[in-house]
Parts: structure tokens; sequence; C-alpha cells
């Protein structure tokens, strides 16, 4: 029996995403100077470059229907609504989201990162994303600024490998843009906007949304092209010196790029 | 109309009442007053923080209590007052601060005194309110390597501190907030203003010796800018060409500025209490005074945002050795012994 009668159809249902992180086309395999395996990339600026380790944070996912209305899933609670995306943890690559209410939707925001009024290291309300995140073989926290790391990269550069290390997170205090409340600091959460290819229709099915994450973007992106060894960059971002280069590289800039290197690679039924 | 006004005058009024009977309630109940903070002679407004969090007595001995604290640390070894040492007007000797199981810090440990006047905390200023600061050691791995959740749980197990909670906040539930509140309560009450410098201000009957007179000549030609106020700093962030920490970690007040313009800047330090606190510079690149001011004498290397002051004097701030002896005798009538219960 199809679903003819909207009458048999679940009031809500599963969607899968799905992190499929690549150099371009190429899906990334993680690796140290001396794994053949390991996915070699080509800078803009001609640096080759590998990963050995990839981290980021996905929080704040909306659903938006063709009228324009929003299903956010679990966005104010980080225990239920946020996930550390993590390369080497390939249970990590699929995120479920829960009894999503039965519709048909046409695009999806999330967060690379996490927004400001949430991003305090809050292990009473938030306790299973706070061990999530500090974990030791994850490592997603900024002690120092009282907030997560958003994006952590490990990796290795040019022919004689040498070290890359790129972490962001947000050190703003108020509002940035909000003369009243803003004191000081960088928000390094980007708000991301991606267009489904396909409506995902929820219902009687669970659709998968597979998210490309195009980690060329990291030294190639719309904002920046980026020389490790040039003015602008350091190869070691640990604090928001140089870093927001990186951030609206892989985030967009939150004006024009709200994909950054975000894209939908297919909705399946 | 009339009838109108009344009734709002009515709310208001409730409003009020309501008001008073909450604030009574906690954290300020008859058995637990306000400690009123002495303002010296002075000094800046206090932080509006404070405000919100006014010292009780009560909470004040918790705070105090929890600053000794070990088990804030993982294996119980590490307490606040660990490197904050009271001899050393709460910092210590250590070049960079050593936490659990001798790991080393990023930077040298800042003094706590006069922290209710200060308007950013920590050498980048990465924090404007006390009471956000003390998770940052709790849960850093060269700190304490610890977790709020797993600090309350080591409390509650405790005889006195369900007791002590409760006197202070009103019940003997322990949260992240009243540890941090606690905390910074009794940082509020730390504060530093009898030294022999404030002494002959009052024209107490001290006076400077010649070399002390000469030097403090030296410190209002060569210093004050800077170290400006009667806390001994303008608490702006400035590059003054020290040597450089080499750590990733480290960028100065562009770590959270993200602005090149702040690279390897740091909040100017109060002198109070600086003989108390050697080593000097955010990583404790020198021994002595006088290693500082020899260096600051010898001229600092170009920087493209070397303090324009530094700048305009040729990158150094000359001194002759007599001026350094005179300004080192200076800087030593700023030690409050009281404070740093050496007396």
């Amino acid at each position: 029996m199809t679903a003819c009668s909207k009458s048999d159809d679940p009031a809500a249902n599963n969607i899968t995403l799905r992190f499929n992180n690549t150099f371009k086309d190429t899906p990334i395999i993680l690796g140290g100077p001396n794994d053949a395996d390991a996915t070699v990339h080509t800078s803009a600026a001609g640096q080759t470059h590998r990963f050995s380790e990839l981290k980021y944070v996905i929080s704040n996912i909306r659903l938006v229907k063709a009228d324009g209305s929003e299903v956010g899933y679990q966005t104010d609670n980080l225990d239920l609504g946020a996930t550390v995306v993590n390369q080497a943890k390939p249970q990590t690559l699929e995120y479920v989201l829960q009894a999503i209410p039965s519709g048909e939707y046409r695009q999806i925001k999330f967060g690379l990162g996490v927004r400001s009024a949430l991003n305090i290291l809050d292990e009473a309300k938030f306790p299973k994303f706070y061990a999530e995140a500090g974990a030791n073989d994850t490592e997603m926290m900024w002690e120092w600024g009282i907030g997560y790391r958003f994006v952590k990269i490990e990796g290795f550069y040019d022919v004689d490998h040498k070290k890359l290390s790129v972490h962001t997170g947000s050190t703003v205090e108020g509002e940035k843009g909000d003369h009243k409340s803003y004191t000081q600091g960088v928000d390094a959460y980007r708000d991301i906007t991606l267009a489904l290819p396909r409506t995902a229709v929820v219902g009687e099915r669970a659709p998968r949304i597979t998210i490309r994450a195009d980690f060329d973007k990291l030294l190639s992106g719309r904002a920046n092209t980026i020389d490790l060894d040039g003015d602008i960059a350091t190869p070691s971002v640990h604090t928001a010196l140089n870093m927001m280069l990186f951030v609206d590289n892989l985030g967009g800039d939150g004006l024009n790029d709200k994909a950054g290197m975000f894209s939908i690679e297919s909705v399946t039924d | 109309m009339v009838a109108g006004a009344k009734n709002l005058a009515v709310v208001f009024f409730v409003g009020l009442v309501a008001a008073a009977c909450t604030r009574q309630v906690s954290p300020s109940a008859p058995d637990n007053p306000e400690l009123p903070l002495r303002i010296p002679h002075g000094f800046p407004a206090l932080n509006e923080a404070v405000s919100n969090n006014k010292p009780t007595r009560h909470g004040v001995a918790l705070g105090e209590k929890l600053f000794h604290e070990q088990k804030l640390s993982g294996n119980n070894t590490v307490s606040c007052a660990s490197c904050h040492n009271r001899s050393k007007a709460f910092a210590d000797d250590q070049v960079q601060a050593i936490g659990i199981y001798g790991r080393v810090g990023l930077r040298n440990t800042p003094p706590i005194q006069n922290l209710a006047f200060m308007r950013f905390y920590n050498w980048d200023g990465s924090m404007l309110q006390l009471e956000k600061q003390p998770l940052v050691p709790i849960i850093t791995h060269e700190e304490m390597d610890s977790s709020v959740l797993e600090v309350i749980a080591k409390l509650r197990e405790d005889r006195a501190y369900p007791a002590l909670f409760g006197k202070a906040f009103g019940d003997e539930e322990i949260t992240p907030e009243r540890i941090f509140r606690s905390l910074a309560q009794y940082q509020y009450t730390l504060v530093s203003a009898n030294s022999k410098y404030d002494r002959v201000k009052r024209s107490e009957r001290e006076t400077f010796t010649d070399s002390e007179e000469r030097g403090y000549v030296v410190f209002r030609a060569k210093c004050e800018t800077c170290h400006a106020s009667e806390l001994f700093t303008d608490q702006r962030f400035r590059n003054v060409g020290f040597p450089m920490n080499p750590s990733s970690q480290e960028a100065g007040r562009a770590r959270v500025t993200g602005a090149v313009e702040d690279y390897m800047s740091f909040r100017v330090p109060s002198l109070r209490n600086v003989a108390y606190t050697a080593p000097y510079g955010s990583f404790g690149q020198f021994p002595t005074l006088r290693a500082v001011l020899d260096y600051l004498d010898a001229g600092v290397p170009h920087a493209d945002n070397l303090d324009p002051i530094l700048r305009e004097n040729g990158n150094r701030i000359p001194l002759s050795e007599q001026e350094k002896d005179d300004l080192i005798s200076f800087l030593e009538t700023l030690s409050d012994p009281e404070f740093a219960d050496r007396e």
C-alpha cells in the first residue's frame, strides 16, 4: 500500500543527515606524513596538504518548508540537537534527526559551531554534549575562552610535511553588531543555509540528506585564498588571530555566502 | 484618570514590597549581612558586575574556603591558592604557572588584588566579569583538569560544604553559579591600599626616603602614563616589546580580539605589591625588577604595533643606574605587608 491517503501517514519520521567530508570530489582519508592512503590535496596557492584529524560541531539545525516556515530541531538543547562530526569516528558522520513533523522540506539550515548564547561550556545544563566535546579523543573545547572549539583540523603541508593546525571558536562578549551589548571578541559561529536539490518528504518515508563539507575551501575559499607561509596567515591557528580567514572560508562570511564549504550532495527517500 | 493613577501607584508599591522581600531571602539575609566594600581614596569605580554579586559575610567565607579547596582539582592536589599565594600578593614565584601533575601553563600567574575595580581580567583581558573566570582553571588541562560537576559531587559529599552553601545562599544546593559567585565575592574583598605609598599619600606621619622620593619623580616622568591611577595601571593593552612567548597558543590581546594590531599586547600590570610578584612578564621573562628596567633602558625590538610612547622615544625608556635604584626603592613602597600577610 502506498501513501495515497494522508491519514495513513505517520505524524512524524526521521531525517538522517550524512556528512561527507571531501577535498572537492574526493572523500577525505585521514593520515600522517607516512600514510600512503591519506588523501593529499593541493590548494589554489599550490600547497599540498593532508589532514590527520578533522572535527567540527553542527548545531541549531532547522528545516524549512516551501512556505518558508521553519521546523527547529532541539535548537536550544546541545545534548539533543548538537553533534561533533569527527572524521575518525564513522558513526559520527551520520546524525539522525528524530521525529521530524511530516511535511515537505525545501531547505536545511544549521550552525557550524555553537551560537553565543549556548557557547558557555555549561556542563550542568548539557552534560552529554559537554562530555562528547571534552573527551580526550575529541578535545573540542577552548577552556580559556569558556567556549567550544567549532572546527579542529590537524595535518601537514608542503613536501616537507610541516605541521598544519587550525582551531576555531568564538571569543565574543555580547552580540556582535549590537552596540549596546557588544564589548569585545570575534564570533566564529556561522549559520549555514542550503537549498535542497530535491524536496525531502517526511512522512511514510524517512529521507536521508547527504551534506558535503568540501575542505578544499579551507585554503581556497570564496572569501580568502590562503598561503600558509604568507603574510596574512600562519599554519598554527589557536587563537582569534588570523582565525577569521579560515572561519569565513569554511562557514561563509554570513552575508553574501551562507554556505561556505557546505553543499547538498543528495536527498534520497 | 485619577483612579488609574492610584492603581498604578498601588502596583508600583506592591512591586517594591515584593522586590524587598525577595532581597531579604537571599543572598543577604539578616544573619548574612552584606560586607560593604571600602573604596580606597582615589580608586576608580567598582566593576559593574560587583553590584550583581555583592559580598556577604557567608558568601565571602565560603569563597575563601573554596579558594583554598584542593577538591577543585581532578586529583585533589591543586587549589586556587596553590598558584595564588597570599604572601606573593596572590601570585607565585614560578615563571609560568604550575598546575596538576606539574603541568606548565601558558602564562605567569597574575596577582589577585583590587579586582573589584578592574574592567578586564587575565593578561589578555579575555574575561570581563570575575564570576566567569573560576571555570577556566577548574577545566583547564594544565591547571586543575576537573569539571564543575565533578567538583560539585565532591563538595556534596563533604561534611562542611552543604551547610556553608546554605548559610551563603539560603539553601544547601550546590550549583556552579554559587561556586563562581562565592569565589568572586571573596576576591572582591582582596583590596590592597595600605602600602607605605598610601600612608605617605594620606600624610600619616610617614615620609619617603630620599631615594624613594627621587624614584617617585622618575616614576611620574617615565612610567605613570601607562601605570596610571591609584591602581597603577591604565588597564589598556600595549605591546612593549618584551621577548615573545613562542607558544602558538599565545597572541596576547589578539588571542581574544583577532586584531593584528593587538598581537602580543598585554594588559598593563598594576604595580601594587610588584616587589612580591617576581618573575615578571606574561610568561616570566624577567627574574627581577632590575632586569625589566635594564631591558627597557637598553631598547626593545621594533614591532609594527609597538606602543606609540615607546616608539616616540626610540623604542626605549632611558634610565640611568641611579634612576633604576631609585625607581626600585619607590616601587617597594607599593608593597602592602598587611595585605600579603607578611607582618
